[in-house]
C-alpha cells in the first residue's frame, strides 16, 4: 500500500526528467499530457520526448497523445502495482491520440514489486541441491 | 455437421451457417467477432415463423457472402413462392442486406422476424467454457434501433442493430410486416456497429482518435494481390493452393492500432485473430520472397512490444518477444494474461533471425539500423533469461502457474513433449529447435552486427558462441542408439529421446553437424515420421503417437515447409521436393486452403488427408507454408544483390514459372522444370 505522504506519479515524471534521455523511448518523439483527475480537479504533466530526449513541464500545451486517468490509478501504475495496458483495455485510462507513444512509455513503468527474477528458482529448486 | 460460413476483415469477422443464421454451439464459435469479443451469438431469420433452407451459398470473397434461401425445411420439396438472398459483407461493421423475392401472381403477406442477441462472450469464454459473467448485460430499443450492451465497471461494449426498412423492435429482434407486390421484392439493409468502452465504434473507442480513413476492402485487397507475383504453372493444385494462399494471407492481415495503418499478419480464423509473436514472425518469413511489407510490419511492431520488465503473470523479461495479445474483457479483467503475454521460448529468437532474413531479401538496412536497440535487447534475453539453467541453453518453465501455457515451444500443448516410452520430462526443459534457432540468430546477429552496427567485437563473440552452442548442441542432443537428435534436453541434461519432426527445423537453422545430416534426412522421409502427405509432428512407434493428437502425431504444413528448406539447405533436392509435393497433393483436397493440421495417417490407408477437427482455416502460417513450399522448389536465395534460382521440382509438378518477385533487385522472374 502507498502511504499518504508518497507521490509515485511525481516521483516518476521528477526521475524521468532528471534522467533526460531514456533508452526505451529512443524509437520515439512526441508529446504527451497526462491529465489525472484528483479531488475534483486536474493535473496536467507534459512529456515530450524525442528519441528518448525526455522533458518534462506542467503547463498545458497541445500534445499528440492525450492520457486521462485518476490520479489514484496513476499513482499505482507508477508504482508498478497496476498494468497500464490492463488499465487501458478496461478503459480506465483512456488514451486520445498516438498510441504508440503511450506503449513506449508502459516499458518505462516499473513492473510488479513482487515480481521474480525466474533463474534462481530454476537452478535451486527446493528439495534439490 | 453444417456448413459454416467465415467472411474477415483482420480482427473482425463473422462465422455463420450455411443460411447466414448465427447461434451459439457448443463446439464452434459462431457470431459476429471483433477486438476478440463476440458482439452477435444469436441472428436467425424466419419468414411466416419458418426457418430458411440453403439452396447455395456464395463466398468467393473473404470479406463477403451471399446466401440463396427458401422457407421450410431442408426435406421439403422445394416450391418456393417466396425466395430470400442475404449478402453480409464486413467492413468494420457487419452489413447485412436482406432481400425477398415474391415468385407468384399474387400480393404475399409476410412476417419477417430476425432475432438478435449477444452474449459479449470475451474469445477465452468459448475455448474454454464458463459459467457467468461478472458483468451486466442490457437491451435497450431506442428511436428506429435496438442497443445490446454489456458493462462490468469501467468497460463496456455494445452492439448497436439498425435497418433502413421500418421495423418493429423489441429486445430480443426485429420484425417486419410488409406486403410484396406480385412478382416484387422486398429489401432491407441491416447495419451491426460494434462499439468500445466509450460509446463509439471499438476500434475508435481503443485509440480515442478516428484511424486514417481504410481503403475499401475490395480495392484494398486487389492492389495487395497485384503487388505479389504472378505463378505460371501447368499442375492445377499448385496454382489452385497457391492463388487461395495469397488471398487467405491478404484476408488474415491485421492492422494493429499501434502500426500506422500497416498490416501484419493475424495467426488463424476463427481462434487466433490476433497478434501472435510466432506465428506472425513465421508467416513474414514464409512470405518473405512474395510480400516482405509483412515482415517490417512484424519486426516495428514486436519491437514496440518488447519486455522491459520482470512480470510473472505475463512472464515478461527483459529482451524478451511477446507471445500474444488480446483486446478482450479477459486480459483487461486480468483473467488472462494476455495484455501482452510473453510465454513463449522462442519468439526472442525467431525475431532476429527475421530481421536478417527480412534485410537479406529486401536490402532495407535502415530498419537493421533502427531495430539495433530491440535486437541488442534480444540477443541479451537470449543469454540471460533465457538462458534458465545458467548452461548455455535456452529454457523454459512457466511462472504463471494458473494460466501460462505449460510448453512454450511452438508445439504448447500439454503433452507434445515426451520421453519415447511417453513420459513427460520435469521443467525447465529446452527443446531441440529452440537451440537451432538460438544458434541462427547468433549468426545472423553477428552478420548484422558487422555490416549495419560498426561492432565487429560483438560479432565475433557472437560467433564464437555460435560455434560453442553448435558444439555442445551436437554432444548433448545426439541419441546414438536412434541416430537422431533428441526431442528436448530435462532438467538433469538427459535427453528426451522422442523422435519428432522438430529435427527438421535444426537442418534450417544449420545447427546439425555436416557428418549427421544425411542421418536426419533419412529419418524425415522415412516411414516412422513421414505419412506420404508431410512428415508427422511425432513418430509412429513413439508412445504418444496418435495420428489425430495436435503435437503428437497430426502433419502441420507450417512444419513442412522448414523442413524442406532445412533439406534443401543440407543439399537434399529429391528429399525436398518429396515433401513439397506430398503438401501440394494433400492441399488440393482442402481446396488449395491448407488446414492448421490434418491427420497423421498414411496414405495409403486413408487416400486423402483427415482434417484435424478444431483446427484453424484459414491459418497464416499454413497459407505462408504454400508460399515457402514455391521458393524451396526453385532454390531461390538472395545472394549480394541478386535473386538466386536453383530449383529442384518434383516430377509430377513440371514446368513453375514464378515471375516479379520482389526484392533488393527490383523484380526478378524464377523458372523451374520438374526433374525430381
Amino acid at each position: 500500500m502507498l502511504s499518504d505522504m508518497s507521490d509515485p506519479t511525481g516521483e516518476f515524471f521528477d526521475q524521468l526528467g532528471r534522467r533526460g534521455h531514456e533508452r526505451l523511448l529512443a524509437q520515439v518523439s512526441g508529446v504527451m499530457r497526462f491529465d489525472l483527475d484528483h479531488e475534483g480537479r486536474t493535473d496536467h504533466w507534459i512529456l515530450a520526448i524525442t528519441k528518448g530526449d525526455v522533458s518534462v513541464s506542467r503547463e498545458e500545451r497541445h500534445a499528440d497523445c492525450v492520457v486521462r486517468a485518476d490520479r489514484v490509478l496513476f499513482d499505482r501504475i507508477t508504482s508498478g502495482e497496476v498494468n497500464a495496458l490492463a488499465a487501458w483495455l478496461r478503459n480506465q485510462l483512456t488514451c486520445d491520440g498516438d498510441l504508440l507513444l503511450l506503449r513506449f512509455l508502459t516499458k518505462v513503468f516499473p513492473g510488479p514489486p513482487d515480481a521474480h527474477d525466474p533463474r534462481p528458482a530454476a537452478r535451486f529448486p527446493r528439495g534439490r541441491r | 455437421m453444417t456448413e459454416r460460413v467465415r467472411i474477415l476483415d483482420g480482427n473482425t469477422f463473422v462465422v455463420s451457417d450455411e443460411r447466414g443464421d448465427m447461434e451459439v454451439s457448443p463446439t464452434f464459435p459462431a457470431g459476429f467477432f471483433s477486438y476478440d469479443t463476440r458482439f452477435l451469438s444469436t441472428w436467425r431469420l424466419t419468414v411466416n415463423g419458418e426457418r430458411l433452407q440453403s439452396l447455395s451459398v456464395d463466398n468467393l470473397q473473404y470479406f463477403e457472402a451471399r446466401f440463396f434461401l427458401v422457407p421450410g425445411e431442408p426435406t421439403h420439396y422445394v416450391d418456393a413462392k417466396v425466395s430470400v438472398i442475404r449478402k453480409q459483407e464486413i467492413g468494420r461493421s457487419l452489413e447485412e442486406q436482406l432481400s425477398i423475392f415474391n415468385h407468384t401472381g399474387k400480393p404475399v403477406d409476410l412476417t419477417i422476424r430476425l432475432d438478435v442477441g449477444s452474449d459479449f462472450a470475451d474469445i477465452f469464454e468459448i475455448k474454454n467454457v464458463r459459467k457467468h459473467k461478472a458483468g451486466k448485460r442490457y437491451a435497450v430499443v431506442e428511436d428506429g434501433r435496438l442497443r445490446l450492451g454489456y458493462e462490468r465497471d469501467t468497460f463496456r461494449r455494445e452492439t448497436l442493430i439498425s435497418s433502413t426498412a421500418p421495423a418493429q423492435i423489441d429486445e430480443d429482434g426485429l420484425t417486419f410486416s410488409v406486403r410484396i407486390e406480385p412478382h416484387g421484392t422486398w429489401q432491407t439493409s441491416l447495419h451491426v456497429e460494434a462499439l468500445g468502452g466509450r460509446g463509439r465504434e471499438i476500434r475508435t473507442s481503443l485509440q480515442g482518435q478516428r484511424g486514417r480513413p481504410r481503403p475499401e476492402v475490395r480495392r484494398d485487397q486487389d492492389e495487395w494481390l497485384s503487388r505479389t507475383p504472378r505463378l505460371e504453372c501447368d499442375y492445377e493444385p499448385l496454382a489452385m493452393t497457391y492463388r487461395r494462399s495469397l488471398v487467405d494471407l491478404a484476408a488474415l492481415r491485421y492492422t494493429p492500432l499501434i502500426s500506422g495503418g500497416r498490416t501484419m499478419p493475424a495467426a488463424g480464423l476463427p481462434w487466433f485473430m490476433t497478434l501472435f509473436g510466432r506465428d506472425s514472425i513465421f508467416t513474414s518469413l514464409q512470405a518473405l520472397p512474395f510480400t516482405p511489407e509483412l515482415a517490417a510490419t512484424t519486426l516495428r511492431l514486436l519491437g514496440s512490444m518488447q519486455g522491459s520488465k520482470l512480470d510473472d503473470f505475463r512472464e515478461e523479461e527483459p529482451g524478451k518477444i511477446m507471445h500474444e495479445l488480446r483486446l478482450g474483457e479477459s486480459a483487461a479483467f486480468e483473467e488472462q494474461p494476455h495484455s501482452p503475454y510473453y510465454g513463449s521460448v522462442d519468439s526472442t529468437p525467431l525475431f532476429l533471425i527475421l530481421l536478417d532474413e527480412y534485410e537479406r531479401w529486401t536490402g532495407d538496412g535502415a530498419l537493421v539500423r533502427q531495430s539495433e536497440d530491440f535486437a541488442r535487447a534480444a540477443l541479451g534475453w537470449i543469454d540471460e533469461y533465457g538462458d534458465l539453467m545458467g548452461n548455455g541453453y535456452v529454457w523454459y518453465k512457466r511462472r504463471n502457474e494458473a494460466t501460462g501455457l505449460v510448453n512454450q515451444c511452438w508445439k504448447d500443448s500439454w503433452d507434445s513433449i515426451s520421453y519415447r516410452d511417453g513420459r513427460l520430462p520435469d521443467f525447465p526443459r529446452a527443446t531441440c529447435e529452440v537451440q537451432g534457432y538460438a544458434y541462427d540468430a547468433k549468426l545472423r546477429a553477428a552478420r548484422l552486427a558487422r555490416n549495419f552496427w560498426d561492432d565487429p567485437a560483438l560479432a565475433d563473440r557472437l560467433e564464437r558462441e555460435a560455434e560453442n552452442l553448435k558444439h555442445r548442441f551436437n554432444r548433448d542432443f545426439w541419441i546414438e542408439d536412434g541416430q537422431y537428435y533428441a526431442l528436448a534436453l530435462d532438467t538433469e541434461g538427459e535427453p528426451v529421446d522422442a523422435l519428432s519432426s522438430n529435427i527438421g527445423h535444426l537442418l534450417w537453422s544449420g545447427i546439425v553437424e555436416d557428418s549427421r545430416a544425411e542421418q536426419v534426412a533419412t529419418h524425415l522421409v522415412g516411414p516412422r515420421l513421414f505419412s506420404g502427405w508431410g512428415v508427422r509432428t511425432l513418430a509412429e512407434g513413439d508412445e504418444r503417437y496418435n495420428p489425430v493428437g495436435y503435437h503428437v502425431g497430426t502433419v502441420w504444413p507450417f512444419d513442412n515447409s522448414l523442413i524442406a528448406l532445412g533439406l534443401r539447405r543440407y543439399g537434399f533436392k529429391e528429399e525436398a521436393a518429396h515433401i513439397a509435393h506430398g503438401i501440394i497433393d494433400a492441399a488440393q483436397y482442402f481446396q488449395g486452403r491448407l488446414p492448421e493440421a490434418f491427420g497423421g495417417y498414411d496414405r495409403e490407408l486413408t487416400q486423402y488427408p483427415v482434417e484435424y477437427p478444431t483446427a484453424c482455416s484459414p491459418q497464416a502460417w499454413s497459407s505462408g507454408a504454400t508460399l515457402l513450399l514455391l521458393r524451396t522448389m526453385l532454390g531461390m536465395e538472395p545472394h549480394g544483390e541478386h535473386l538466386l534460382v536453383d530449383p529442384a521440382v518434383p516430377e509430377e509438378i513440371g514446368r513453375i514459372e514464378l515471375l516479379d518477385i520482389p526484392g533488393r533487385w527490383g523484380v526478378a522472374d524464377a523458372f523451374g522444370r520438374g526433374r525430381y
